[in-house]
């Protein structure tokens, strides 16, 4: 027991690892690693290749890490809410939803020639979240079926999805590009400062997860027992809902709508660790989700360079076969019953 | 005989209606008492809500003097711990983690065991006879199997009252003896008031030390199994023919 999480754990931290420094190394122009070193502790003599570290790949790196950690967390938690493995914030609408509203906001702002900060971008895309979440919520109270209310949230997804394309159709020429390329989900062009926002949001975000992990752990069980052993059942699930709401819109203010990354890592995580026990996997999400999105930005901007393919187009290659799977798993567990 | 729990004017059911009551009647420290009568006699309602799980819909219900409605849930869960039939299926969860759940009201902030802790789920591992099973997953065990762990997991919680409803259910004749048993033990050894609901009233009869008859949502009979089993009032409770009864239940 202890030695697998020990040798997940270290597993994990390796690969995130090494995966960042492959996305500092190799891209367009690529840098050796030793280059890279000096780049990041500022004793470089090869400007270029200095300037391409710093100001690109770094931040798109760690925004892969900090954004995709948070995706799977955010994941993590419906499933928690909804007692359900294939629960997310893209299946449900909640990642679209931030995007209309986000995609709003921009357009809003450019028209008026008005400067967008990121918090406010975080801001559009919560209450974007919020929006799309309490449509899921409401559902929820009339549809009891999971299914049915997972088709229901895709709907949602889709009529966001929709308004949101109506929105950038009658944008003014010059915004297009940007928002384009942005609704379909990309780490590109994020800058430091961004990337210190969305740390800010998912550190403050991770810590209140994690104290939400003993409730969780006895919430396997259902609410009954739950409750009957002291949780405030009320009160934790409007926890779960505004923090993985939180968590979603941040990733959609910075980077479009992710597909699967929230559905597929928290799965992988839990077979890895073999437990569901939440104090394990809460960090184990962390580290599975940032390495998902690294792999999958390296894979994104490097197959077919220069042209570069959105993020969703890659997670959903890795993540659905594994959505696929999770439901042969219950369909075959549900017969067994 | 000291009450531990006790109804007043108690009416209970969904969304502000009664199904059932209302009851004003006292449960003993120490004792085993069973709720049986027809299904739908609203007795699962009752338990659910000396539980705290529903709101009362009339009437109060008093833990020793204090008013259930105003117990913090962690206070509560220290004294009073439940089996219902409605627990989930987590996946990856071994028992022994099921059972440690029952020690939620006792740990910190992130749930961390200490050594204590440890000592006591061991213990109530022990007491029901589900050690072995520690590390099985919880969803890879029989009904029987799991309903024990559930057991184990509210003794974890060191309750003065455990509420179970319809524990035997799905039991076997073996487990169901081993499950009565274990509970009968906990009153007279330990103390524990139990309270429970079953769908036998052959059973409650031999676990009982008191029996109330829930009929039509009404507290028909309440007394020792002696005196609630007097004559053919078991027919009469569940509507079955005089004749039916005496064949199939019949003393002689």
């Amino acid at each position: 027991m202890k030695t697998r999480n020990v040798i997940a754990f270290a597993g994990m931290a390796v690969l995130l690892l090494v995966l960042l420094v492959l996305n500092l190394c190799i891209g367009s122009t690529s840098v050796p690693v030793g280059e890279v070193w000096h780049a990041l502790f500022g004793s470089s003599a090869d400007a270029t290749a200095s300037n391409v570290v710093l100001q690109l790949r770094l931040p798109r790196a760690l925004a892969a890490v900090v954004l995709g950690g948070a995706l799977a967390l955010s994941g993590y938690l419906l499933q928690t809410f909804f007692h359900n493995p294939i629960a997310g914030p893209f299946i449900l609408g909640v990642s679209s939803g931030a995007k209309l509203t986000v995609a709003l906001a921009m357009v809003i702002a450019m028209s008026r020639a008005l400067p967008m900060s990121s918090a406010a971008m975080v801001a559009a895309a919560f209450v974007g979240a919020m929006l799309s979440m309490g449509l899921v919520l409401l559902l929820s109270t009339v549809v009891h079926r999971m299914s049915v209310l997972i088709i229901g949230g895709v709907m949602i997804g889709y009529l966001c999805s929709a308004l949101t394309e109506f929105i950038i159709t009658f944008a003014a020429d010059e915004e297009i590009v940007r928002l384009h390329t942005w609704s379909v989900g990309s780490f590109s062009g994020i800058r430091m400062s961004d990337v210190l926002v969305m740390t800010v949001v998912v550190a403050l975000s991770f810590v209140g997860v994690l104290m939400l992990s003993k409730p969780m752990s006895a919430f396997r069980m259902g609410e009954t027992y739950a409750s009957s052993v002291g949780v405030n059942v009320k009160v934790f699930r409007v926890l779960l809902v505004l923090l993985s709401s939180v968590l979603a819109a941040t990733v959609t203010a910075f980077a479009g709508p992710v597909s699967f990354v929230g559905v597929a890592v928290p799965h992988l995580v839990r077979s890895l660790l073999d437990s569901s026990e939440p104090r394990r996997v809460i960090p184990g999400c962390f580290l599975g989700g940032a390495s998902f999105c690294l792999l999958c930005d390296l894979l994104a901007r490097t197959m077919f360079a220069p042209t570069e393919l959105s993020i969703s187009t890659v997670t959903a290659v890795f993540g659905a076969p594994v959505v696929l799977w999770i439901l042969v798993k219950n369909q075959k567990g549900r017969e067994r019953a | 005989m000291n009450e531990l729990l006790k109804t007043v004017d108690l009416s209970v059911g969904y969304d502000g209606t009664a199904v059932a009551g209302p009851f004003s009647f006292p449960i003993f420290k120490g004792e085993v008492l069973t709720l049986i009568g027809p299904n739908g006699a609203g007795k699962t309602t009752l338990l659910k809500t000396l539980a705290k799980q529903l709101a009362p819909v009339a009437g109060t219900v008093l833990l020793e003097e204090a008013d259930l409605a105003v117990t913090k849930p962690i206070e509560l869960a220290k004294r009073l711990a439940v089996v219902f039939s409605d627990a989930l299926r987590p996946e990856q969860m071994t028992c022994r983690e099921a059972v440690a759940v029952g020690r939620y009201p006792y740990t910190g902030r992130f749930g961390r065991l200490s050594d204590e802790d440890e000592r006591i789920v061991d213990e109530a591992m022990e007491q029901v006879r589900v050690t072995e099973l520690q590390d099985r997953p919880f969803t890879a065990i029989s009904d029987g199997q799991r309903q024990r762990v559930v057991l184990a997991r509210a003794l974890c919680q060191q309750p003065e009252i455990i509420l179970l409803d319809e524990p035997t259910t799905f039991l076997d004749i073996r487990w169901k003896a081993e499950f009565l048993e274990a509970l009968k033990r906990l009153s007279e050894e330990q103390g524990k008031t139990v309270l429970m609901t079953l769908h036998e009233p052959e059973l409650a009869r031999l676990v009982s030390d008191r029996v109330a008859c829930i009929r039509d949502g009404k507290l028909d009979r309440l007394g020792t199994p002696d005196e609630v089993f007097e004559g053919r009032y078991i027919a009469h409770l569940f509507g079955l023919e005089e004749t039916l009864y005496d064949k199939w239940f019949g003393e002689s």
